[in-house]
């Protein structure tokens, strides 16, 4: 008998995919009873009675049933996983070149069900800096802000907080079910004074994450801090890689303009978390707040995403485009890709480098996607897909590509030419960086980001003039063209 | 290999946007909004909206409509914080609220970013967004980045389309 991929034999039966060998059989039985060509009714055709019949055939044999979830996994039809995902090729077909031809992939990763499941309770450690540069306006809003998520914080959520200069203070204990009032009063207790030292608040920190850390909360190191480091970075960013060993990830937010940009990106990226930058500090509150909550409402974690090239096949480069955009690097075939947050669609664009090919069909890459539904209780959720093109030796006519995939390459575009500045910058090379900033602010225009484009502008003329960068303007720029991301096309759930 | 029309570097083919200086390779650049000669256009300046001018009343918003006057088409301002007016161009992503395309937009020189609208209470403010042809508002020209109050009857013009003005309580 032949399987035929194609069919929903589980759809046919009228089961579940999950269903049992007896429940295939029940099924099976009332089925055949009633398309039986002997007791059918006319209208009935006998071609449904050979479906029911063909699926019962795979169904009930283990060893096919498995052959046939697979091969339905890899082809992507298999709709029992948690976790969808939609992916959409730059162009449907190429040209049968004779040289190397660059392919766009676009993935977007949602939720596959609006079920919510339990959400999973917080383990969080808010990991202050108390150094004199912080007092006044700074201080004062971190106070608020950390008020306003002990208020947000639901009963099962436990909360540490740290304030470190150069040691580092446990003002709150990790405990579950936070005493409000306490823990509010402990916070406005902080004071200023001191140098930054942000080692010592993040070990002290990580050691009280981990009081509670288990695989039924979501833990998390918030670190707040407007100064520089000194002596202890690589310390830091090794401490941050244990944590992301741990699956304890660490926000690292920077406050004004004299925070080391370079090492909070690496802690939250080893960490397998996030880098923000705060410009004033009235804007400390809604980042901590959208952050605290996007915490909150994490559907599935330990995302992984392995590409399996062919061969003439690779990997050029990988860019998270949604919920905020971030350089991925792939380390041993796996991009890691962290959380998914119920109400924020992940989503990313690879670019694909795919050598000479015959014309034809030809499988260029096989996509696996794995992740831990925590909400549903349900581990290692994978999803299969291949990728095939058909290569056709005609010179292919233009192809309208989705405005989506334009849209998220032309703004990883400018924050690729926006990292080359620094370091052409770096390289001395003052004239090529003043020219590199005028052709983003070009671009920023073009999308109608005057505010950062100006500030490209402004740059580049300092530059241009024998000046060096702001830090000011450097941030700006950084944490500006990450934030330009796109719009998803949101899928409904009906 | 493609060569990028705008700066000459090499690509692959198949790569969409020039890694150096961030153009769409596939059509070099955007339909670009050629400037206007100068004597088409009006040249004295309007005076831009102060923010001591606003009156908090407690008025409900009118409800902003907009004529193309030449095509007599009507449009109703969605009710957003910040409604962009321009040319819809799909291959850079720019989606304007309201796209000028069908009302002769390109050759009436409208720019893919031309103006936006945003509301200050039950006050509407428009503010040219660096256009190339520029904005105009009765006759007098805005100054890029300012907001300009709107009221109803007036003239919008951008390029050389105009639209009136039209609020209804």
């Amino acid at each position: 008998m032949t399987v035929d991929v194609g069919k929903d034999y589980y759809a046919i039966l009228g089961v579940a995919r999950s269903a049992t060998d007896e429940e295939i059989k029940h099924a099976y039985r009332a089925l055949a009873r009633q398309y039986h060509p002997d007791s059918r009714t006319e209208s009935a055709p006998t071609t449904l009675f050979h479906e029911v019949q063909e699926a019962y055939a795979v169904l009930s044999d283990p060893r096919q049933r498995r052959s046939y979830d697979r091969q339905r996994t890899d082809a992507g039809l298999s709709e029992d996983s948690a976790l969808s995902w939609e992916i959409t090729p730059s162009q449907s077909q190429l040209s049968s070149l004779h040289e190397e031809q660059v392919l766009y992939l676009m993935i977007e990763i949602q939720p596959a069900t609006t079920e919510q499941g339990e959400r999973l309770p917080l383990n969080l450690c808010l990991v202050i800096d108390r150094s004199t540069s912080m007092q006044g306006a700074r201080l004062e809003n971190v106070k608020i802000a950390a008020h306003q998520i002990i208020d947000e914080l639901h009963d099962d959520d436990s909360l540490a907080v740290i304030a470190f200069n150069d040691r580092a203070d446990i003002v709150l204990p990790n405990r579950r079910g936070i005493e409000r009032r306490r823990a509010k009063s402990k916070v406005s207790a902080i004071w200023a004074s001191g140098g930054t030292e942000i080692l010592q608040g993040i070990q002290t920190g990580l050691g009280e994450v981990e009081k509670y850390h288990d695989n039924r909360v979501t833990s998390h190191l918030i670190l707040l801090t407007d100064g520089q480091t000194y002596g202890d970075e690589e310390d830091c960013v090794a401490e941050a890689r244990r944590a992301g060993a741990k699956r304890i990830g660490i926000t690292a937010m920077g406050i004004g303009e004299d925070w080391n940009d370079a090492l909070l990106d690496e802690i939250a990226t080893k960490s397998g978390g996030v880098s923000a930058y705060i410009a004033s500090p009235g804007q400390v509150r809604t980042l901590l707040q959208q952050r605290v909550r996007g915490l909150g409402a994490v559907f599935a974690r330990n995302l992984e995403l392995r590409p399996r090239c062919t061969e003439g096949v690779w990997l050029e480069s990988a860019f998270r485009i949604a919920p905020y955009l971030d350089r991925l690097s792939p380390s041993g075939g796996v991009i890691d890709l962290g959380s998914l947050q119920a109400d924020a669609p992940l989503a990313l664009v690879l670019e694909i480098g795919v050598a000479q090919r015959p014309p034809g069909e030809h499988r260029l890459l096989q996509l696996e996607l794995t992740g831990d539904v925590q909400a549903l209780g349900r581990q290692g959720e994978t999803l299969r897909r291949d990728i095939s093109i058909t290569f056709t030796p005609a010179e292919l006519s233009e192809e309208t590509v989705q405005p989506a995939i334009l849209s998220a390459l032309s703004k990883i575009t400018i924050y690729r030419m926006q990292e080359r500045v620094w370091d052409t910058l770096d390289e001395g090379n003052a004239e090529g960086a003043t020219h590199q900033l005028e052709m983003i602010a070009t671009r920023l225009f073009d999308l109608g980001e005057s505010r950062l484009a100006r500030a490209a502008m402004l740059e580049a003329g300092r530059i241009a003039k024998g000046g060096t960068p702001t830090a000011k303007g450097r941030k700006e720029l950084k944490y500006g063209t990450r934030s330009l991301t796109i719009a998803s096309r949101r899928k409904s759930h009906d | 290999m493609i060569e990028c029309p705008s700066c000459g570097r090499k690509h692959r083919p198949g790569t969409l946007f020039c890694s150096e200086c961030g153009v769409y390779l596939p059509t070099g650049g955007p339909l670009r909004t050629e400037p206007l000669p100068d004597e088409e256009l009006p040249v004295s300046r309007a005076n831009p909206w102060v923010s001591e001018q606003v009156e908090e009343t407690e008025a409900p918003p009118a409800t902003l409509f907009l004529k193309v006057l030449a095509t007599e088409r009507q449009i109703r301002l969605p009710s957003a914080a910040e409604v962009h007016i321009g040319r819809l161009d799909a291959a850079h992503g720019i989606f304007p609220d309201l796209d000028l395309s069908p009302d002769g937009g390109l050759e009436g020189g409208v720019s893919r970013r031309h103006c936006k609208v945003h509301q200050r209470g039950a006050t509407y403010l428009v503010e040219d967004v660096g256009s190339a042809n520029g904005t105009f508002l009765n006759g007098q020209r805005l100054t890029p980045y300012l907001p300009h109050v709107l009221k109803d009857g007036d003239e919008l013009q951008l390029g050389t389309v105009k639209l009136q003005i039209v609020l209804e309580e």
